[in-house]
């Protein structure tokens, strides 16, 4: 993650870039590609397919820069956020209603929350030492649903149990997720 | 999916929707729960920013330079590429508005000088959704910009404030917009002598104005006046 410089640095930019300033737009690009391309490889695996994902990620960056801090995001999970779900909507080739765009009918953040401000605390434990707590299967679950699109139908086949039971599980493990992040 | 679902159930499912692994009626429940709840919305948040955290580890890896260059390309096409119509649909709402500007202007008494006297820039901020909109006419005789509201407002205990800049300039602050339908700000310097396109934009603040010399609030929208110029 970023700096407590850099993520004043960022948001900046965002702000800037809210403002129709295609400098700070290029700047904000440059500052922050290598991750978010990182995030759609990660996904999508491909090289080509991930640079697609990752200039459409930006388009929506540019168009939706004004929303920010509507959303209560801290700046660089605004922006993973929105490259891991348009990479995700790429990879599983078909439009579900999944992407930034739902930010425009989500109410407004009244500001940073109390768990938000522990969640963007450089001190807040990471999910990945708290998905270490959890069996291997459960941590692989939760991780092939966020880092590759899994669905409970792929999950349920791939660890082959019921589906009800595979949501279970999964429900059960967020929330053990969840516990172990506040503590 | 209804009110005797106890806060884990609503949090989980936040955390479904977060991961896109909501379908069906569930994802309908939870798309309007987002726009309406704000407990469930700030949930959903929440999640994307614990979620996140699992590309911790991921280094950084440089994409190709035609990227960038494909993506400018989408997003700023160059000007003469720009749709006739939309030209078009500008002025011709840029001609009707500066109508009500004229009359508005000559009968507010606001216009200190006749509206002959320097070039005159009217321009209309509309935000995405429509729920906010602002006239904003820029006489360059006095280098002032006139700002009237039409629909919205700075949420409650919140202010407007007025932002503007030159083509790849920075975005930097003409004032603040503390209260009332219309205001009346001299632009700053920098602001006053750019030539070219003028942007504006109004954001929402905290009282004392963004703290940060950027908009630190959500940015209603932006308008470009092209062809701005300080002489006749």
């Amino acid at each position: 993650m970023m700096t407590p410089d850099g993520r004043d640095e960022i948001e900046a930019l965002i702000a800037q870039t809210a403002l129709g300033n295609q400098t700070a737009f290029s700047q904000l690009y440059d500052a922050t590609s290598g991750k978010l391309f990182a995030v759609c490889l990660r996904v999508l695996t491909e090289r080509a397919a991930a640079e697609d994902a990752m200039q459409e990620t930006y388009v929506k960056v540019w168009k939706n820069a004004g929303r920010y801090q509507v959303t209560g995001h801290s700046p660089m999970t605004w922006l993973i956020t929105i490259a891991r779900n348009t990479a995700i909507d790429r990879l599983r080739a078909r439009n579900v209603d999944h992407d930034v765009a739902d930010y425009s009918e989500r109410l407004a953040a009244p500001g940073l929350s109390p768990e938000q401000s522990a969640i963007a605390n450089s001190e807040a434990k990471r999910i990945t030492q708290c998905l270490d707590e959890l069996d291997t299967d459960r941590r692989a679950a939760i991780s092939g649903a966020y880092l590759q699109g899994k669905s409970y139908q792929d999950l349920s086949d791939q660890f082959d149990v019921p589906l009800n039971t595979m949501r279970t599980w999964l429900r059960r493990s967020l929330i053990a997720l969840r516990e172990c992040m506040a503590r | 999916m209804t009110t005797d679902q106890t806060p884990d159930d609503m949090d989980v499912m936040a955390a479904e929707y977060a991961m896109g692994l909501l379908t069906g009626d569930e994802l309908v429940e939870a798309k309007r729960l987002a726009a309406t709840d704000r407990t469930f919305a700030q949930a959903v948040t929440d999640w994307e920013m614990r979620l996140a955290t699992m590309t911790d580890e991921l280094a950084p890896v440089p994409p190709g330079p035609a990227v960038k260059q494909a993506l400018f390309a989408e997003v700023f096409p160059a000007s003469e590429r720009q749709p006739w119509w939309r030209k078009l649909w500008v002025w011709q709402a840029v001609s009707a508005l500066s109508v009500v500007l004229l009359v508005f202007l000559l009968t507010s008494g606001l216009g200190s000088q006749p509206p002959e006297s320097g070039p005159l820039y009217t321009a209309e901020i509309v935000s995405d959704a429509g729920d906010f909109r602002v006239v904003a006419v820029v006489d360059k005789s006095t280098n002032e910009v006139f700002l009237t509201r039409t629909a919205g407002a700075a949420p409650e205990g919140r202010i407007l404030q007025v932002w503007a800049h030159g083509e790849g300039e920075p975005a930097t602050s003409v004032g603040l917009w503390p209260e009332g339908d219309t205001i009346r700000i001299v632009m700053p310097q920098d602001i006053a002598a750019v030539e070219g396109i003028l942007t504006l934009g109004v954001s929402e603040e905290p009282v004392g104005g963004s703290p940060t010399g950027s908009p630190s609030g959500r940015v209603f929208g932006t308008v470009d006046i092209p062809g701005v110029s300080g002489s006749i």
